[in-house]
């Protein structure tokens, strides 16, 4: 233990006096949220809505009107079958098809209720949620207005406007894991492998050291520059943006812990199984590429093509993105990600074993 | 005293090459060993083997009375090592670097101490990467002594450093020597094995092809009826370089 630590002050001494690495570990993820967070690229703010108003009689004209006039939709009026083209190419987030029978009237016992049909794009989830959430209020109020007083319409108004689910809500978790899995993969295996190439871990390896001790003090380390690397996201994320981590902090940062081992034991394998600095670089992209899109990050994970959503939703990168956004934006308790948690562990223990049968310090 | 190393028909090939043909020695407690050979003679195979790094494919070593196949890491203990062809940890001083590989035996040592007795004392604040070469042979030195090793491996310590450094290497590994400890140093400078070495095993092609004190060496040669070709000369132009640059050790 004695050993581990003193090994571990001292890495994390030239961990921390490395301007390259730092910039990578903490100027970087930064600046990825500040861009992405300011410039609102994947902005869901505005849900665009296209409306079939097949009655056209003065309820539907009356829908339509104040869903035009609700600040977060983009209304426009199509036919069914134009709207569903542009819903498949993704142009459009929503469809709504106001029935022929459409009136908002107290209804009389045993009439059958004129329905709304609603179409959403599966791609952009997020959007098609607020957007539901929106129409589903609009006719609440609707209904109140013909059968009960109007001041209940003022504070429903409000209500409707503050439905609004913004984008660095949903950014800040994604920024999270991305920078998690990419501080763990990269800082553990260029530094090793440089070390391996170098000749620094045969010069080690002429010490009587536990390897045991030494790898534990290469984790330690990389653990404390993540957890750094989280603070500095989440006080950004809190003070620039405004961002409110429903769950707490205690569940998202032990969440980002436990993703961070995971994304360790991946780097130590590749660290393992590279011989020359030059193989890092391309491996660590094609373990990384994918679940830099396909995983949640910016946009929604369902923005990946159906046909590998399979295996897109089962990638490490994306269960801990659902976790730590369940808990940041939906308020998700430790037991209400255990799924996640659960799939994350798994994940740990096979890049753990695969770790232990690549690693191998004897070789060098 | 027994031998502080014991070498018995030691074996190694990496596929086709025979590094290490069978090769038996001994080493004196307290002496200046050399391993001298052309590129490629096995040195560093041997050497390796002996520190517990490779693992050798015959024979049997012990080395201060531990045996390297059956306990490397108790070797590990007991000796110092400086390795042909390796670095340090990255961004780390001198001091630290030393504190580094005490930490790796489990030790805590006076690092100034150390450093000073390597003449490094003034830099032990310095980062360890921008020490110049002879700065870094004496520092890898320090880092070899943290555990005061009963032996000292140094696989080629003074290639590639000036005159002057390679003297100044010379001086302290005679002063390592005084204070007990066996040197075990691999080189292919002849007039270091001379002026160094109590004995020298002359490598060639994985075989020890001769193992005596240098002197012995020469006088075996001459008693052979040999006889230089070229004239004797009073001066080489190492002598030269070393009148006109002086003999003291150049610090930037
Ligand atoms: N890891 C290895 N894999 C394959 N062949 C090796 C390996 N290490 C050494 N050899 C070969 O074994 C032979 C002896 O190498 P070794 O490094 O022991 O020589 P050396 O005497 O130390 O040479 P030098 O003076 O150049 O350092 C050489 O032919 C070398 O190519
Ligand atoms: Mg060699």
């Amino acid at each position: 233990m004695r050993q581990t630590v003193r090994l571990f002050g001292l890495l994390l001494r030239g961990y921390v006096r490395d301007r390259t690495a730092l910039f990578f570990s903490l100027v970087v993820p930064l600046m990825l949220m500040v861009i992405f967070g300011y410039l609102n690229l994947g902005d869901f703010g505005r849900v665009s809505v296209a409306i079939d108003d097949q009655a056209k009689n003065q309820s539907s004209k009356q829908l339509v009107d104040i869903l035009k006039g609700i600040n977060t939709l983009v209304v426009t009026e199509q036919t069914t079958d134009d709207a569903l083209n542009h819903l498949k190419r993704t142009e459009l987030d929503m469809l709504v098809v106001i029935p022929s029978d459409f009136v908002i009237a107290p209804a009389r016992p045993g009439q059958a209720v004129p329905q709304l049909i609603v179409y959403g794009d599966d791609a952009r989830p997020q959007q098609v949620a607020v957007g539901r959430q929106i129409i589903a209020q609009v006719i609440d109020r609707l209904s109140f207005a013909v059968t009960q007083t109007a001041p209940v319409i003022a504070v429903k108004d409000e209500t409707v406007q503050g439905v609004r689910l913004r984008y660095v809500d949903f950014l800040v978790p994604g920024i999270l894991g991305v920078n998690i899995m990419q501080l763990a993969i990269f800082s553990v295996a260029f530094a090793l492998v440089a070390d391996k190439q170098r000749g620094v871990l045969r010069r080690i390896m002429a010490t009587p050291v536990r390897v045991t001790n030494l790898l534990a003090a290469h984790v330690m380390t990389r653990l404390v520059i993540a957890a750094g690397q989280v603070a500095v996201l989440l006080l950004v994320a809190l003070v620039l943006f405004n961002v409110t981590i429903v769950g707490g902090l205690i569940p998202l940062v032990v969440v980002a812990l436990i993703g961070t081992i995971l994304f360790l034991t991946i780097g130590f394998a590749l660290a393992g199984w590279a011989t020359s600095e030059n193989q890092v670089p391309a491996i660590a992209q094609l373990i990384t590429l994918p679940q830099f899109f396909f995983s949640g990050v910016f946009f929604s994970k369902n923005a990946a093509p159906e046909l590998i959503r399979p295996v897109t939703n089962i990638l490490p990168l994306t269960l801990l993105n659902d976790a730590l956004r369940e808990i940041s934006v939906q308020g998700a308790t430790i037991w209400d990600v255990r799924t996640q948690i659960l799939g994350l562990l798994i994940w740990t223990l096979a890049g753990f074993i695969l770790a232990v049968r690549l690693f191998r310090f004897e070789k060098f | 005293m027994p031998p502080i190393v014991q070498v018995n028909d030691l074996r190694k090939r990496y596929g086709d090459i025979e590094a290490v043909r069978g090769i038996s020695f001994f080493v004196e407690p307290g002496e200046v060993f050399g391993l001298l050979g052309p590129n490629g003679a096995g040195k560093t195979t041997t050497v390796e083997i002996l520190e517990g790094l490779r693992r050798a494919d015959g024979g049997s070593a012990t080395v201060a009375g531990v045996d390297v196949f059956r306990d490397p890491s108790g070797v590990k203990r007991r000796i110092g090592v400086q390795l042909q062809a390796s670095a340090f940890p990255d961004h780390l001083t001198a001091r630290e670097t030393v504190r580094f590989f005490a930490a790796c035996y489990d030790l805590v040592v006076d690092e100034l101490a150390l450093l000073r007795s390597v003449d490094l004392g003034e830099r032990a604040n310095q980062p360890q990467d921008k020490l110049s070469g002879g700065q870094r042979q004496r520092l890898s030195i320090a880092t070899a002594l943290v555990n005061q090793p009963q032996v000292l491996f140094l696989d080629e310590p003074t290639t590639g450093l000036d005159p002057q450094a390679r003297r100044n290497l010379w001086d302290l590994i005679r002063d390592i020597q005084g204070r007990g400890t066996t040197v075990f140093l691999t080189t292919h400078y002849l007039d270091e094995a001379e002026i160094l070495c109590d004995r020298v095993a002359i490598m060639e092609q994985g075989n020890i092809v001769a193992l005596n004190p240098p002197r012995k060496l020469i006088d075996d040669l001459l008693a052979r009826g040999f006889t230089k070709p070229v004239l004797q000369q009073k001066a080489n132009l190492e002598d030269v370089f070393l009148d006109l640059t002086g003999h003291e050790l150049r610090e930037p």
